[in-house]
């Protein structure tokens, strides 16, 4: 089991390497913009998932027109092997609440 | 605004995460907050970044000690009781808040008035080598001038004859308004008047081009302008060609020959141009080249010459000029003071009173914390004791109870930070001026180690207590008792008796302090300044030559005006004056009137230049001669000339001082101590009633009023008064000038009520930051009140259980435990006024019609102090008495 934050940015990640500014403007499209973490907290995670192995930098660099300072952030097999997990987990969970006539959009 | 706090809590994380992560988190936080982010978004940054730095110190410590060894173990040991201290704190939630509120208030207050005094009294001014730099002022016994500005003769024979002076230059304490064109608009644009050498003796080079030279201080040199940077940015566009282009405003075109650096607005933080003075050569030996003083002297030492040397040096040119021009200079003296400390002169008061306040205050602060720290002491006892029993030591034990209060701590220092921040920006707005060009205020790392050690200290000073009793209730060991009856707990009662004592006399101090500048504030917004404010609107805008050359344009411009406007509906009269009354600017003179002795002479009176319907937009009567009239156009006449041609008007004070029983109507009046043939003789032909010139505190000077007509100048306000609301002036006046010409930029514009507010805003600062500090005291004093109280009560229920059970009536219980409480209050209060006596004399220079001693303030605030305290007694009290009995005597 993994900490939502720690999902999140997975998921972020799981298509293209990006900054940590592109992890957020992807959370903030995807869930809206009062779930995207501070900027603090998405350091704290990033710091420690990169120290359990989960993510690591990737070899792109900030384009020209970018930042320079910014640095890109690759999920790694192992952190995919995360995701998949929890992705398996959050899945069968869903299908209990199916089952139960939890799942408001299933009554149809 | 947050992107700053964020990056001062990040500079505490670890060295490996900034180096890693440091760069891209900051890139990332400038990408998000460039959008628009509300205040919520900013505090939560600051939350998480707080959180952030926590966290990893933790996780860093938590692996140091399991890399093990005897430091590993302590590392461990204190590992173990951060993460139960968090624990605690988290479990109380209520508790822990309420400390870290408490503390983050006191660090908070005591940050931001930090940040202003270092900013004013301890930061080195922005110049080379600025502990080199002297103010020069010229020193007058007879007219009571302590530190005058210098009339330019006397300063050039300064840095002619002064050898410790590296070099002496001068500015004018006066902006100007300007009219300018930007892309055909008209803008105004703020200048001064400086010395050739300003920038050089202040040691500030241009960013672009070059300063002045001392040969442009006078006319007849090339016309030269330095640009700030801000006005370069916004009128040329940043354009480094911009050297050697000319920049047409008001009177003339100068030549562009320097832009300075950012930030470098001295003397006053609007500047957006200097211009050298363009003293006349041929006027240079003239008398009043030595004899009006308006230029702000200041000198560069030399490295080798003490302030001593150079002031005895100076001493010796001082009475050498007396000696040699003693129609301008036999009572002139001249003296020197560092430049920091005469530009920070009128802060320092202010700024001390309030340092001092809140030191108070987190004095309050810590002892309310020790109090809350104490009270849970007790409560935890028994937890404590059955630990001991279990066995842990005693250090153990009192670290325990430290670290538990230095997390308090190092919360309370980070929100208190983020409190400072928020305060120090409405210091900065209201502050007391004097030094704005130099210095701004603002947060630094100072403040930030400042309010940290507070923190810290604060942490000490509030754990030592309850942990040393934790130590010492480990060995009771009687866990049946628990905390209850114990002598430990009496003793803690007693302590926190002790502690109510001290809070309610630092509330008492702090609400005096705020009582006495409400009484000031209130007294002064009664004064009757005069003149009427209310309905009146005051604009002033810049006459451009070469169109407004002549006296005729000028004048003729402002009748115009005057007419124009007054056929608008909603408009009753328009006047012309050169100043406003309160506004804090004023010219001086002396004066002798015909037929006085010749030792006699009047002093320090004040000129402005008025027409009359000045005196009638404004409500001030003529108490008796008569107005100016359409026949004194003419201008003012030698004497020997057909006489009344030149006439002033002079205001209640100057008849009743200068002319004490006689009627000064007819009586004339000129400004040259020793009149020769070309003298201008005025004839006073009207007393017009007292307005207060320079502050509502003072009472008005002696002044007289030169026609508008005769004594012309460029100069003016004009007064509208309207049927309504002053705002309601504001479009007719714009309309009206838009109509005549387009082109006049409206320079300043405001009520008259607001000018007269505005000559209140030291006052009203200081009573703003001090009714704050108040307030907060009195929460502070009646939170710490009602906590020993009802702590008091809970103890003792069930006494009050067999007391009511054997027969006591509820009232009588009611009154023994409410005497109990108020003793500690009474104490306290007693404490606190005997102490408010010494310590309110520092607010003496600030108050108005009120003694610090003032019995009317200092019995409303024991009567306020009091009758909080009584409610903080007695519902706690009240709560004890009405309970069931016998729910209290089962109560163990």
């Amino acid at each position: 089991m993994v900490t939502p934050l720690t999902y999140e940015i997975l998921l972020a990640l799981a298509d293209a390497p990006r900054h940590g500014y592109g992890i957020i403007k992807e959370i903030e499209v995807r869930a809206g913009a009062d779930s995207a973490p501070s900027t603090g907290a998405l350091y704290l995670a990033l710091q420690r998932m990169e120290s359990e192995g989960l993510i690591e930098e990737s070899r792109r660099r900030p384009a020209a027109s970018e930042d320079r300072r910014r640095r890109y952030w690759s999920i790694t097999a192992r952190g995919r092997e995360t995701a998949k997990a929890e992705s398996e987990r959050l899945a069968a969970l869903v299908a209990a609440a199916r089952r139960k006539d939890l799942l408001a959009g299933d009554m149809a | 605004m947050s992107r700053r706090v964020v990056r001062w809590i990040l500079a505490l994380a670890p060295r490996s995460f900034q180096d890693r992560y440091g760069d891209e988190l900051l890139s990332t936080l400038e990408a998000r907050s460039s959008g628009p982010r509300g205040l919520r978004s900013g505090l939560r940054e600051v939350a998480g970044a707080a959180w952030l730095v926590i966290r990893l110190h933790l996780r860093r410590e938590h692996r140091l000690s399991e890399a093990g060894g005897a430091r590993g173990a302590w590392i461990a040991a204190a590992w173990q009781d951060g993460r139960y201290a968090v624990r605690m704190l988290r479990r109380n939630a209520g508790f822990s808040t309420a400390v870290i509120a408490v503390l983050a208030l006191g660090i908070g207050a005591t940050s931001a008035i930090f940040s202003a005094a270092n900013a004013y009294l301890f930061r080195p001014l922005p110049f080379a080598d600025p502990e080199r730099l002297v103010t020069v002022f010229e020193t007058n016994p007879e007219f009571g001038w302590v530190d005058q500005t210098a009339a330019p003769a006397n300063l050039l024979d300064w840095r002619e004859q002064v050898e410790a002076f590296a070099d002496v230059s001068g500015y004018t304490e006066f902006t100007d308004e300007l009219a300018a064109l930007r892309e055909g608009q008209p803008v105004i644009v703020t200048g001064t008047e400086v010395l050739g050498n300003f920038f050089s003796t202040l040691g500030v080079p241009a960013a672009l081009g070059r300063t002045f030279r001392m040969e442009e201080t006078w006319l007849g040199e090339d016309d030269v302008v330095v640009l700030s940077h801000d006005l370069w940015v916004d009128h040329f566009g940043a354009d480094p060609d911009v050297i050697g282009r000319r920049f047409e405003f008001a009177n003339h075109a100068p030549e562009i020959v320097g832009v300075m650096p950012p930030g470098f607005t001295f003397p006053d933080r609007d500047i957006q141009l200097w211009y050298p003075m363009g003293f006349d050569p041929a006027a240079a030996t003239d008398l009043s080249f030595r004899r009006a003083h308006w230029v702000r002297a200041f000198a560069r030492l030399e490295s080798d010459v003490s302030h001593a040397e150079a002031d005895a040096q100076l001493q010796v040119v001082v009475r050498r000029l007396q000696e040699e021009y003693p129609a301008t200079n036999a009572v002139m003296g001249a003296g020197i003071m560092p430049m920091r400390d005469f530009l920070t002169q009128d802060a320092r008061t202010s700024l001390g009173i309030l340092l001092g306040a809140g030191a108070f205050l987190l004095l309050l602060a810590c002892t309310n914390v020790a109090n809350l720290l104490l009270v849970r002491a007790s409560e935890r006892a028994r937890e404590v004791t059955l630990r001991c029993v279990l066995g842990a030591s005693r250090p153990r034990m009192v670290r325990q109870m430290l670290i538990e209060s230095a997390v308090l701590a190092a919360v309370g220092g980070v929100v208190g930070l983020a409190l400072g921040w928020l305060a120090v920006r409405a210091v900065s707005a209201t502050a007391p001026m004097g030094i704005d060009g130099a210095t701004s205020v603002s947060l630094d790392w100072r403040v930030a180690l400042f309010t940290l050690g507070a923190a810290a200290l604060s942490g000490l000073v509030c754990g030592t207590a309850p942990a040393l009793r934790a130590g010492r209730d480990g060995t009771d060991g009687l866990l049946s008792d628990g905390a209850r009856g114990s002598t430990a707990g009496r003793a803690g009662l007693r302590a926190a008796a002790a502690l109510v004592s001290v809070q309610v006399a630092l509330a008492v101090l702090l609400v005096v302090g705020a009582g006495l500048m409400a009484r000031t504030f209130w007294l002064l917004q009664r004064v009757d300044p005069g003149f009427r404010t209310d309905g009146v609107l005051a604009v002033q805008f810049a006459l451009q030559a070469p169109r407004y050359g002549s006296r005729d344009d000028v004048l003729g411009f402002y009748d115009r005006f005057a007419e124009a406007l007054e056929a608008r509906p909603g408009v009753e009269r328009v006047g012309t004056v050169a100043r406003l009354p309160l506004d804090g600017r004023s010219w001086s003179s002396q004066f002798i009137a015909e037929g006085w002795p010749p030792d006699r002479v009047g002093i320090e009176i004040l000129h402005r230049r008025a027409d009359p319907a000045y005196f009638e937009a404004l409500d001030i009567p003529l108490l008796s001669g008569r107005m100016f009239e359409p026949g004194d156009r003419l201008g003012p006449q030698p004497l020997g000339a057909s006489p009344g041609r030149g006439v002033v008007l002079v205001n209640e004070t100057f008849a009743r001082e200068y002319f004490p029983g006689e009627d000064p109507i007819g009586r004339r009046i000129t400004y040259d101590r020793a009149p020769g043939p070309r003298s201008i003789w005025y004839e006073i032909i009207g007393i017009v009633g007292d307005q207060q010139q320079e502050s509502l505190a003072r009472p008005a000077l002696p002044e007289v009023f030169e026609n508008r007509d005769q004594d012309w100048g460029r100069n003016n306000w004009i007064v509208v008064r309207g049927a309504g609301d002053a705002a309601d002036l504001i479009e007719p006046v714009r309309s009206v000038l838009g109509e005549l010409d387009p082109l006049i930029p409206i320079a300043r514009i405001r009520p008259l009520e607001t000018v007269r507010t505005e000559s209140m805003v030291g006052e009203r600062s200081i009573l703003l930051l001090l009714s704050a500090f108040g307030l907060a005291a009195l929460l502070l004093a009646t939170v710490g009140i009602y906590g020993v109280t009802s702590r008091a009560a809970r103890r003792r229920t069930q006494e009050i259980g067999i007391r009511m059970a054997l027969g006591a009536r509820g009232k009588d219980v009611e009154r023994l435990m409410l005497a109990r409480g108020l003793a500690a209050v009474a104490v306290g209060l007693a404490a606190g006024l005997a102490a408010s006596l010494i310590a309110t004399r520092a607010l003496s220079s600030l108050l108005y019609g009120v003694e610090p001693t003032d019995p009317v303030t200092l019995g409303a605030v024991v009567a306020l102090l009091g009758s909080v305290a009584w409610l903080a007694c007695w519902v706690p009290v009240r709560r004890a008495t009405t309970a069931d009995p016998l729910a209290a005597l089962r109560s163990e």
